[in-house]
């Protein structure tokens, strides 16, 4: 993104829009009944608490891993990580999607990356990484109980696993050791972009449950890993 | 069918009955060669495992040697020879194993092996088999393979050498980087590269990673650095009960990797004598089970192992000799005494009654008092005596197996107190004694005693005073601890004072001394000394007589309002004590008083002493006084410091003065000061000189001048110079001539004062008054009765005239001319008073009864012209005109009334200065006035005029 600073001030007026507005945002001050926009907030809340605990959890782990995983400009090839869940989508179809879609697709791709998740805890050899694995599995199965929770309030049914497409609890041995690493590499980096598509995902669900003049959207950038 | 099936029997067992026959027959000719050969690989080792057998051995076992070639990429590059030994049996299968330096993934590796019987045994069976075939171990064709580089992973060492390659044939632009650097590469064959890593470090448990990219493809390889297995240390194992050995060693570090690459190290347990093998579950320590019958001797290993290595350490032992007890258990006390003590124990059970040796301290707060070895089965008891009273006691008890003394079982340990006791020793009491009139002020104080001789805790301290002289006279004072003193006000006499410490059990001996009615002396003379940092050594003259030892004592602070008294007891026969103390300071000044203590207990001052540990400079500069100052010279004063604040003795003083001179004088030096400047410099070697005269001065000029003492340590700081400006000598010199004049002109006029009446009488006698005059009498009755007495009032002038007195008057005196004329008159106009034109009649005379004068009467129709001495005119007329307008005015007057004519010249009387105005003075005559100037005692003729004397002319002489 070009920034030029003319830009700047526009964001910084538009910060001040949005913190004028803030205290009227319907979601956030409603009263009575009050339907799934909560739900919606707190998952969105919860994906940026995600955010910031999976960039701690991926410095460190990648960082085990050594170079050239942990080295910033490292952009490989995707190899081997056919079956993690693909975050990136094409614009057009991700705003085509419905919202029931939307939930599902979050849903699905949570829990089979929370299963190679727990795959790749039972791998580390030290009991600090062993523990911030852990922690941010519990953290994962929140945000997973969260969307079911939205899903649950707009009245959508939680997907059903295919027979047969079902995720194994761990991913299997890895070719080589080489390969292992990669795949944790894009394990960190699905989860990463889903986390991310996540925030927008909810953030786009809450405006629509909000009334058009209240609503104001925070747009996130997703950056470079 | 059947008929068949029982033929085809009988063929197959003859048969196998001929060829049995056969082999028998072939056994001295066929070669023992290897068969059945298999090659495999196993890729994380990068192992060639060859397999093989040796069929139709001819005994059960025979020794045996196969050499193995390797070859590479084609048979022809053989890459390795080698033999293999081994002891073949009968059935057995073979293995072999050979480690590849390049990994076996990248070129096609071909195997073969032969046979050679060489066994000393079996001499007849000496022979070489023939090769077997190559058995080709292919690589990955690289078509299939989409793997650029080999191996995929690798288990190492720390410091190992890897080696990694890659085939070109198919992968053309490959470049592999370990971290961000290019990996340089080799080409070991056409197709074939290689790169090495050589002493590879351990990173991470994750590995190294080696990526290669050809164009957009990437893949890579782990290198797994494993830490270097370390044999584990201090292995040793033990029983505490006879039920379990409990084995324990230090593992070293964990060698356990990620990707369960390698999981950490494994220990395991081999007794080698009952054959017993225990894997333990832990890193450091494994338990052993003793059986019922347990030998008397174990031997085991202890392995530690990875995948890449092994360690074993041995442990031969006798059981008894690893006897290693429980801590005692149950440690109590009892009958606990002032002195006395029982402890007593208890060991756990250890096997069938072992003996033990136990081990007992015991403690008190600061050391171990006492250490006793006892010898029990199970229950222990010691007593311990000699113990002191009122005393925390810690006693620690542990026990060794006695027979074998292996290892000494934990510290057991447990805590007493003793009863208490009465203090066992007197106080050491000391006193200052000061006088005051006829009242002995005693300040009384004690050494609290040490917790040894306390005996308990001291509650109170009793005293008891007593008048030796009037035994009656007892004081009696009860003091609290912790006091350590008190103050007595006593009577006249001698008193003996006895001091005593009570606990809750009992009181102290007495402490006595006394003191004497005499008041200390003072006047022993004080005797400097030099302490060093250590303290102070001090020695004084013996003494003999009936003494019992000496007493040192001194202030630890004495700039402080407590100086805090201290004192030391030194035997009779010792004349010396060396003082140390952590309160000595530098700069302090110590006094030290030596008293010698008598048999009845009563002190003597003997000597005193005073001293500095260390010396140090003056830290300020006296206080001086300027005094006598003098265009030359002032003299400077200052006041002696006080002893107490004194830093070092005080050896002199030094008067630096500042001036504008460049010379200085001969007694002085000229020095630098930190601001530069200089200044001359007197040294006063004196400490008790406390004035110094400053002299040589110029008047008028600037000085200053500091004065700093100075000890053996240095000089004092000077920094603080006084300003003396010296005064004018002329006004000095008038002030010395003036002020005695004064006092002698006031002395003069108290003088004249005193004795005014004399000088009135000498100077200014009363004028007589004619009336009252005898020559009155004289004059009526024998010469002339119109004579009467002039009445001053009747005798005013009519007119004034005032006649210049020239050359040509001296005619006019022929009778005087000769002493006129040769006399100097003075040329100063003369006062003329003339009568009135209407004046007639004879005006009356004045006659005076004068001795001094041949007073004669007067005409009454002439008037004396005498010439009147201008000593008092012409200071009265100056004051109206100047005598010139004077003689001007007289000489008018004098055309006007010619010489000679003029018969008789009044001299008035009343002449009053209030009347000397000209203009006045003729115009309107001045009322006649009482004379305040009597200058003539009576009017005479002109004849009769007596000349002038001499030198009263002379006093006329105007200045």
């Amino acid at each position: 993104m070009d920034l030029r600073a003319g830009d700047s001030w526009g964001m910084l007026a538009c910060l001040c829009t949005v913190l004028w507005h803030l205290p009227a945002v319907p979601a956030l001050n409603r009263t009575g009944d009050p339907g799934p926009g909560p739900s919606i907030q707190k998952t969105y809340d919860l994906t940026r608490y995600l955010e910031h605990q999976l960039r701690s959890l991926a410095g460190t782990y990648l960082n085990y891993l050594g170079p050239p995983f942990n080295e910033p400009d490292f952009n490989p090839p995707r190899l081997g990580a056919e079956t993690l869940p693909r975050a990136t989508v094409n614009l057009e179809v991700w705003r085509s999607l419905n919202d029931k879609l939307r939930l599902t697709q979050n849903y699905e791709a949570y829990s089979h990356l929370l299963c190679y998740l727990r795959g790749l805890n039972r791998q580390a050899a030290t009991a600090e990484l062993r523990r911030s694995l852990a922690h941010f599995c519990t953290s994962l199965q929140g945000l997973l109980g969260s969307i079911a929770g939205v899903m649950a309030a707009l009245g959508y049914p939680l997907p059903q696993p295919l027979p047969g497409t079902e995720p194994i609890w761990s991913p299997g041995p890895a070719p080589s050791d080489f390969l292992q690493k990669m795949d944790d590499f894009w394990l960190l980096k699905e989860l990463q972009t889903w986390l991310w598509r996540s925030a927008k995902d909810f953030n786009r669900l809450k405006k629509k449950m909000q009334p058009p003049a209240a609503a104001v959207t925070l747009h996130l950038e997703a950056h470079g890993f | 069918m059947a008929l068949f099936a029982v033929f085809q029997t009988a063929f197959a067992l003859a048969l196998l009955s001929l060829r049995t026959c056969q082999s028998e027959v072939l056994d001295e000719y066929l070669p023992l060669a290897p068969q059945s050969l298999n090659v495999s690989i196993n890729a994380t080792l990068q192992h060639l495992r060859l397999q093989w057998i040796v069929h139709q051995l001819p005994y059960q076992e025979l020794q045996m040697v196969f050499p193995i070639e390797i070859s590479r990429i084609e048979t022809s590059k053989v890459i390795w020879t080698g033999n293999y030994s081994t002891t073949v049996k009968k059935n057995q299968v073979l293995h072999w194993s050979w480690e590849s330096e390049l990994p076996l993934e990248c070129a096609t590796h071909f195997v073969r092996i032969k046979s050679i019987a060489n066994d000393a045994r079996f001499p007849q069976l000496n022979f070489v088999s023939n090769w077997s075939s190559w058995e080709e171990v292919p690589a990955p064709t690289p078509g299939d393979s989409q793997w650029l580089i080999f191996p995929r992973s690798k288990l190492v060492e720390e410091g190992a050498n890897v080696t990694f390659c890659y085939n070109s044939e198919t992968n053309h632009n490959i470049s592999c980087y370990l971290g961000d650097e290019l990996i340089h590469r080799e080409q070991l064959d056409s197709n074939l590269y290689t790169f090495q890593l050589t002493n590879v470090p351990f990173i991470n448990i994750y590995g190294i990673t080696i990526a290669c990219w050809e164009n957009n493809r990437i893949d890579g390889a782990v290198l797994f650095v494993s830490k270097v297995l370390e044999e584990p240390k201090n292995f040793s194992c033990q029983t505490q009960d006879y039920k379990t050995l409990k084995c324990t060693w230090d593992p070293g570090v964990d060698t356990a990797l990620g990707y369960n690459k390698q999981p950490s190290q494994h220990y395991t347990l081999f007794e080698s004598i009952s054959g017993k093998k225990k894997f333990c579950g832990q890193k450091n320590w494994c338990d052993w089970e003793i059986s019922e019958d347990f030998p008397k001797t174990y031997n085991f290993t202890l392995t530690a192992e990875n995948y890449l290595r092994k360690r074993t350490v041995r442990s031969v032992f006798d059981l008894t000799d690893r006897v290693h007890p429980k801590a005692p258990e149950s440690v109590q006390f009892k009958n606990v005494g002032t002195t006395n003590a029982t402890v007593t124990w208890k060991m756990p059970v250890l096997g069938n009654y072992v003996p033990l040796l136990c081990h007992i301290q015991l403690h008190d707060k600061e050391t171990v008092r006492q250490e006793h070895n006892v010898s029990i089965r199970v229950n222990g008891e010691f007593l311990f005596r000699e113990l002191q009273p009122d005393t925390e006691y810690m006693v620690r008890i542990r026990c060794i197996e006695a027979t074998h003394l292996w290892k000494w079982s934990e510290w057991a340990s447990q805590t007493f107190l003793t009863a208490e006791a009465a203090p066992s020793k007197a106080l050491d009491v000391w006193r200052i004694v000061r006088s005051d009139k006829g009242l002995h002020n005693v300040a009384l104080l004690w050494k609290p005693l040490s917790k040894f001789h306390a005996n308990g805790k001291i509650l109170f301290y009793n005293i008891i005073a007593q008048n030796l002289d009037k035994k009656s006279e007892l004081k009696r004072l009860c003091i609290h601890a912790p006091a350590n003193g008190t103050e007595l006000t006593l009577g006249q006499g001698s008193y003996q004072i006895q001091v005593t410490a009570n606990n809750s059990v009992g009181t102290s001996p007495a402490s006595e001394i006394v003191i004497s009615g005499s008041s200390e002396n003072e006047e022993v003379e004080e005797e400097r000394i030099n302490g060093t940092e250590d303290g102070f050594f001090i020695s004084w003259k013996p003494r003999s007589g009936n003494m019992t030892r000496y007493v040192v004592d001194w202030c630890a602070h004495p700039q402080s309002l407590h100086c805090d008294l201290q004192w030391k007891h030194v035997g009779p026969n010792t004349t010396s004590a060396i003082i140390s103390s952590d309160a000595f300071r530098p700069g302090i000044r110590y006094n030290f008083r030596i008293y010698e203590l008598s048999a009845e207990k009563t002190a003597y001052l003997v000597e005193r002493k005073t001293g500095y540990t260390q010396e140090l400079a003056p830290s300020d500069s006296p206080q001086v006084v300027v005094r006598n100052l003098t265009s030359h010279s002032f003299a400077l004063s200052w006041k002696a410091y006080d002893t107490e604040s004194q830093s070092g003795f005080i050896q002199g003083y030094y008067v630096c003065l500042k001036s504008n001179t460049t010379q200085c004088h001969p007694d002085s030096v000229r020095v630098g000061l930190p601001d530069k400047s200089t200044c001359c410099k007197h040294d006063i070697s004196d400490p008790k000189q406390k004035t110094f005269l400053v002299k040589n001065l110029q008047p008028e000029s600037f000085y200053e001048f500091s004065v700093s003492s100075y000890t053996s340590a240095g000089e004092g700081p000077n920094t603080t110079f006084m300003k003396v400006t010296t005064p004018d000598g002329r006004s000095y010199m008038l002030m010395q001539i003036i002020l005695p004049v004064t006092l002698c002109v006031l002395l003069t006029a108290v003088m004249c004062y005193w004795k005014s009446q004399w000088v009135k009488e000498k100077c200014y006698p009363d004028i007589p008054d004619p009336y009252k005059s005898s020559i009155l009498s004289l004059i009526k009755s024998k010469e002339n009765t119109h004579l009467t007495i002039m009445n001053v009032k009747d005798c005013i002038p009519d007119a004034i005239e005032v006649i210049h007195k020239s050359e040509g008057t001296k005619a006019q005196f022929p009778g005087t001319e000769k002493l006129f004329t040769e006399s100097d008159s003075p040329k100063p106009a003369n006062l003329y008073l003339l009568p009135a034109e209407d004046f007639s009649g004879p005006a009356p005379c004045i006659s005076f009864e004068n001795f001094t004068y041949n007073a004669s009467a007067c005409d009454s129709d002439s008037f004396a012209h005498i010439p009147v001495p201008s000593t008092a005119l012409p200071n009265q007329l100056g004051m109206l005109a100047s005598p010139d307008n004077v003689e001007n005015t007289h000489t008018n007057s004098q055309e006007e009334i010619p010489a000679g004519e003029i018969s008789l010249n009044y001299v008035s009387q009343l002449a009053s200065p209030m009347s000397g105005d000209k203009d006045t003075l003729l115009i309107d005559p001045p009322e006649p006035v009482l004379c305040s100037e009597y200058k003539m005692q009576m009017a005479v003729p002109s004849h009769l005029a007596s000349p002038v004397p001499s030198e009263m002319a002379a006093s006329l002489e105007p200045f």
